[in-house]
């Protein structure tokens, strides 16, 4: 395997494709003006998105965007009829907001659980409550860690999804689009 | 054979090494497992369907596929692309702050070097404080920036065109097999079929 890496890394397309995207990736850094950013409210609100911007606030600011974004597209959508587009319009507002539903309060929940079971072993610590404690950690306060948490919570969120996905996301889904649909045609 | 705990041990540690200074690369590769995970189980859905017959299914089950393939390479490569890229800007030091760029002249870095790839803050031998924890605010909004541009802007648009053309490809295969047979309207097939193509899956 290394070696069949270390011939593809040698051959001369390789290099040449390497030598172009680092001549594309530089005319890209050259063209941005160069910023020192000097207030410091704006900076340290910039440290705090990183510290604590996790995935599930991520999941809000997404379903958020979508809101405005994903209906105005189905709407303007000229390749379909205008009752296509109306339950395009319709479905996607549902599914948005029982994604982003599910999608925020389940990566909430788990990014939260793991944080319980994550704590540093001693004395008065139950060996439950370390079930998801790397080897070798003595400090729960570091950054490192707290965002090793936010992954693992978001990872555990990931596979209990799977199943929501269809038992809570799919059903909501049909019922919002049916009241939506409904609404529409009283309106009418 | 690893046993499940070693395995579990090393899951773990793989997670802290990989993500605990990196949340930005976090959101990107947990997005697209996401992305994954909801595009397998709608195959998976389509798949033990008793309802679909056969024949449906070696189109629904390719069509899924499809779909998921846009899905998934439109937020990897966008989202990532993002992050990559305001990643670089602060490594490079073009997007700073005073103090960081205080720390950079105490340690004479040299003007000409700021903005070149070749030149990364992080791996100086005194890394300026406030240098990671900014790196990573920046990383983390572009990619939540790259994530909103792909989910809700280029997806829906990339679908909403792949639907309208499986759509007249569908009606016209209905429209044939209905000539022949003489019987019921093409046209009942295509409102539920645009929906099951530009609804894609359950981004979960």
């Amino acid at each position: 395997m290394t070696s069949v890496r270390t011939y593809i890394i040698n051959t001369s397309l390789y290099k040449g494709v390497q030598k172009s995207v680092r001549y594309v990736k530089q005319k890209g850094l050259d063209v941005m003006p160069e910023r020192i950013l000097s207030g410091e409210k704006f900076i340290d609100g910039i440290k705090y998105i990183g510290k604590n911007f996790s995935s599930d606030k991520q999941r809000v600011a997404l379903g958020l965007t979508a809101l405005v974004t994903q209906p105005y597209i189905d709407a303007h959508n000229k390749r379909v009829d205008e009752q296509t587009r109306k339950v395009s319009v319709a479905k996607t507002v549902a599914k948005i907001i029982a994604g982003t539903l599910t999608g925020f309060f389940i990566r909430y929940g788990c990014i939260k659980g793991i944080k319980a079971l994550s704590q540093i072993p001693g004395k008065n610590v139950p060996k439950w409550k370390t079930l998801f404690t790397p080897k070798g950690i003595k400090d729960n306060t570091t950054e490192a860690f707290e965002q090793y948490r936010n992954a693992m919570g978001t990872v555990a969120a990931l596979v209990i999804m799977l199943f929501t996905n269809f038992l809570i996301d799919a059903p909501l889904t049909k019922f919002m689009t049916n009241a939506f649909m409904k609404k529409m045609e009283d309106k009418k | 054979m690893t046993p499940p705990l070693s395995m579990f041990g090393k899951f773990k540690a793989a997670l802290y090494k990989n993500y605990g200074e990196n949340p930005g690369t976090m959101l990107v590769h947990t997005g697209a497992l996401g992305w994954l995970l909801s595009s397998l189980a709608q195959i998976f859905a389509v798949a033990v369907n008793d309802k679909i017959s056969p024949e449906q299914k070696s189109f629904l089950i390719p069509q899924e596929f499809a779909d998921a393939a846009i899905n998934i390479l439109s937020f990897y490569i966008v989202t990532s692309s993002f992050k990559n890229f305001a990643s670089k800007l602060v490594s490079t030091g073009k997007l700073s702050t005073k103090s960081i760029r205080n720390a950079l002249q105490k340690q004479n870095v040299s003007n000409s070097v700021i903005g070149k790839l070749d030149f990364n803050i992080g791996k100086l031998k005194n890394t300026p404080k406030d240098y990671k924890p900014f790196k990573n605010g920046v990383e983390v909004i572009a990619s939540t920036i790259g994530s909103i541009a792909s989910c809700n802007i280029i997806t829906p648009l990339l679908r909403n065109e792949y639907a309208a053309v499986r759509q007249k490809e569908i009606v016209s295969k209905m429209r044939s097999q209905n000539e022949k047979k003489q019987a019921g309207p093409y046209y009942k097939y295509s409102m539920a079929d645009f929906q099951n193509l530009s609804g894609g899956n359950l981004k979960i």
